[in-house]
């Protein structure tokens, strides 16, 4: 049993309760947000250190591979972003800054955790250990809006949980293992390949961890959590819990559930288009920016799941890795320009106090840089180069075309126009409308700092994407 | 023996399925919490046919001790037994998917080829558990440590959430 | 007849459909925690069952259903403090006007 692979969890762990200790011993809180920012280059100097290891330990239920380490870094940038985001924010809480920041640690650790283990219990536990933090974190804030979003977050994540659980039930009475390894063996094994349990199995574990990328039919929560929950919250959800779900179902589909992926794939194929087709469709309804970005990111997550829909239709069984790294590629892209967005909104919205399309009217003159970083944040959304976005849909949309799904290709490039009507509707409200007021909108040196770094990075991406394409190529190779 | 056995699981299932019923169907919020006890003790009872005589223990202790007071609290404390607990306007819905659900698994269950074993579990299991759960060799010693790390989660987050500002 | 592991699986089956019957149609935010705890013991069940006759020898099965019950307590514990957070802010339980399915 190697602790030592277990390194960065452990002082991502040792951290929280580092800062809820110091919660009870010092008055000024501002300290808090520095240590817990400062305090995640421990386990990134871990991560870093473990790069290149390829070990298993826990009896096999922990792996540290370039898969699970790109995702440690993944999260604990992510992490920083949305603590960077909230030291300003929290003062909306005086009382509970410690367990605040502490509880985001915690759910880092989970969804790091999520991305690492190879067994079914372990990835439960893990998948739990995010939500429960997110389901606080969401009600944070106590008002009737953010407490009715925590509750029904809580609800409908303890159903899907359910579900969950029942298909992972199914596929352990079928193999007798929770291990990934043995349920692959197993199915291969055993002639089980065309046993209903084992469809019935797949389809309710895609349905609970739909769940957690938001696909349909699990995306009515969505919005209304969105909206409710704390802004730095929401982009923690768009962002981070997103991406650990699709990590895990990354992890338990190919390497458990490889053999049969014909059956899967086409699953995900069929979601894909309807998820974000309905995303962009309802999403120019909304007036809400954080409703409207909520919709948004359900579209983007049905991009996303273009990359679990491309295992070669060729050969059973025989799974590209073009798919996978395009998707990893993907997360990444999605998760700058998503932060970037909701980076700019929560310093938007904490000076003009609301969340109105219609009051962004004329805030190009009002806050020059936050709406230019916000008009390229959106730009990126929609795909349009020199962004990330731009990049991240060319690679994926060629894997799928690699694939022969071209009618999912179509589909996403139809959806792209559609989507390009809400987003640029917001960027023409804010260049082009009339401001409200004369008043400019300050920021706090945290948030510029932020907006900065996700801002550099969609250009960066989006002009030399290469190094970043390397990463995520090396980081699926893992997958048989 | 065998017989025994019989009748006591189809009166288990009875209870079971009757008290589960009444959970979901009853307007009074505060029966349908004490059904959901009795539906958590006649569990322990199939826990116990099924020879995992551990399990029907912590079955007892944490659902019905704990789960089942700390439901039965919230009730109290919100005084929602005055309001009742109506069923909303998604009945009919709901209704054929829980029968469409129904229908699949049972169609799942009866041609699926299980591959049952012969061999009868040993017991007491309760030092098999512990063996299972932190022996070095098999041992679930990671899940164990994670939900160390979520127990502290749901604390922090309960009390946060119940504390006045 | 004996009883077999299909009997077993059937009656969890048959809990977990009446545990989803009730989360759809309850309104009311504690009888749908109800009935999620209805699904997760319809879960247990299945798991046991399996344990005893699919593989006895290891306790996989048992160690899940033991995790299983830990998570659900938890997740209990904060569910009840959201309902009590909303009961403190409005003085009355809402809960029931909370319409999950609204989009």
């Amino acid at each position: 049993m190697n602790l030592y692979l277990l390194a960065p969890e452990i002082s991502l762990c040792a951290l929280a309760l580092v800062v809820i200790l110091l919660d009870l011993f010092i008055g000024r809180k501002w300290i808090l947000g520095a240590v817990s920012i400062a305090g995640l280059i421990v386990p990134a100097a871990f991560t870093i250190a473990l790069w290149g290891t390829n070990e298993t330990s826990f009896n096999g239920m922990l792996v540290v591979d370039q898969f699970s380490l790109f995702f440690n870094l993944f999260f604990l940038v992510s992490t920083a972003l949305v603590l960077l985001s909230s030291t300003e924010y929290a003062s909306k809480f005086a009382a509970f800054r410690g367990e605040y920041y502490a509880l985001v640690l915690l759910a880092a650790m989970g969804m790091m955790l999520m991305a690492s283990t190879r067994e079914l219990i372990s990835i439960y536990i893990a998948l739990e250990l995010t939500g429960i933090s997110l389901y606080a974190l969401t009600g944070f804030l106590k008002d009737p809006k953010s407490s009715e979003a925590g509750l029904k977050y809580l609800l409908l994540g303890a159903v899907a949980s359910a579900v969950l659980l029942y298909g992972m039930a199914l596929v352990f009475g079928l193999t007798g293992t929770t291990h990934l390894e043995g349920i692959k063996a197993a199915i291969s094994a055993e002639g089980l390949l065309a046993s209903p349990a084992l469809l019935m199995g797949i389809v309710l574990l895609v349905a609970g961890f739909g769940f957690k990328i938001a696909t349909v039919p699990f995306q009515m929560w969505v919005p209304d959590v969105y909206e409710g929950a704390p802004t730095p919250i929401t982009a923690y959800l768009s962002v981070a819990s997103k991406a650990a779900g699709f990590a895990v179902i990354l992890r338990v589909f190919y390497e458990a559930l490889g053999p049969v992926s014909l059956d899967w794939s086409i699953i995900f194929a069929v979601l894909a288009a309807i998820t974000m087709t309905l995303g962009n469709v309802v999403a120019i309804w909304q007036t809400n920016i954080k409703r409207m970005l909520g919709y948004s990111s359900i579209a983007q997550a049905g991009y996303l799941m273009i990359g679990l829909a491309t295992v070669s239709a060729l050969e059973p069984g025989a799974i590209g890795s073009s798919g996978p790294s395009a998707l990893v590629f993907f997360l990444a892209c999605y998760a700058l320009t998503n932060l970037g967005a909701f980076i700019a909104i929560i310093a938007i919205s904490n000076k003009i106090d609301s969340d109105e399309i219609s009051d962004y009217s004329g805030m190009a003159r009002r806050a020059p840089l936050l709406s230019l970083a916000l008009a390229l944040c959106l730009i990126s959304l929609i795909g349009i180069p020199p962004t990330a976005g731009f990049m991240a849909k060319i690679y994926i949309f060629s894997a799928a075309v690699d694939y022969g799904l071209i009618w999912l290709v179509i589909v996403a490039v139809i959806n792209t126009v559609i989507s390009a009507y809400y987003y640029l509707r917001v960027i023409r409200v804010m260049f082009l409308g009339a401001p409200l007021s004369e008043e400019r909108v300050p920021s706090s040196g945290a948030l510029r700092a932020a907006l900065s770094f996700a801002c550099l990075g969609v250009l960066v991406l989006g002009i030399y994407p290469w190094v970043l394409l390397r990463i995520a190529e090396a980081a699926v190779r893992m997958f048989p | 023996m065998e017989m025994g056995i019989a009748i006591a699981f189809w009166v288990l299932a009875a209870v079971i399925i009757g008290a589960a019923l009444a959970v979901v169907l009853g307007r009074n919020i505060f029966r349908a919490a004490l059904f959901l006890v009795l539906c958590f003790f006649t569990i322990a009872g199939i826990f116990v046919i099924l020879s995992a005589d551990f399990l029907a223990g912590v079955q007892v202790l944490i659902y019905v001790g704990a789960i089942g007071v700390l439901i039965i609290f919230a009730i109290m404390l919100t005084r929602e037994t005055q309001r009742g607990s109506p069923s909303g306007r998604l009945r009919l819905p709901a209704l054929i998917a829980g029968l469409l659900f129904l229908a699949t698994m049972v169609f799942v269950i009866v041609s699926t080829d299980w591959q049952i074993v012969a061999e009868i579990p040993t017991e007491p299991t309760t030092s098999g558990i512990a063996q299972a759960l932190f022996s070095k060799e098999e041992g679930f010693v990671l899940p164990f440590e994670i939900a160390a790390a979520l127990l502290l989660a749901a604390i922090i987050g309960a009390i946060v959430l119940v504390r006045e500002k | 007849m004996a009883i077999a592991l299909e009997h077993f699986l059937i009656l969890s089956a048959i809990l977990f459909s009446i545990g989803l019957y009730g989360v759809l149609a309850k309104r009311n935010a504690v009888a749908i925690l109800m009935s999620i705890e209805l699904m997760l013991n319809a879960v247990n069940i299945a798991l046991v069952a399996f344990w005893r006759y699919v593989a006895p020898t290891l306790l996989t099965g048992q160690v899940f259903v033991i995790f299983i019950m830990v998570v659900a307590a938890a997740e209990v514990a904060v569910g009840l403090a959201i309902i009590i957070a909303i009961y403190r802010s409005r003085e009355t339980v809402d809960a029931e006007q909370i319409d999950l399915m609204k989009w």
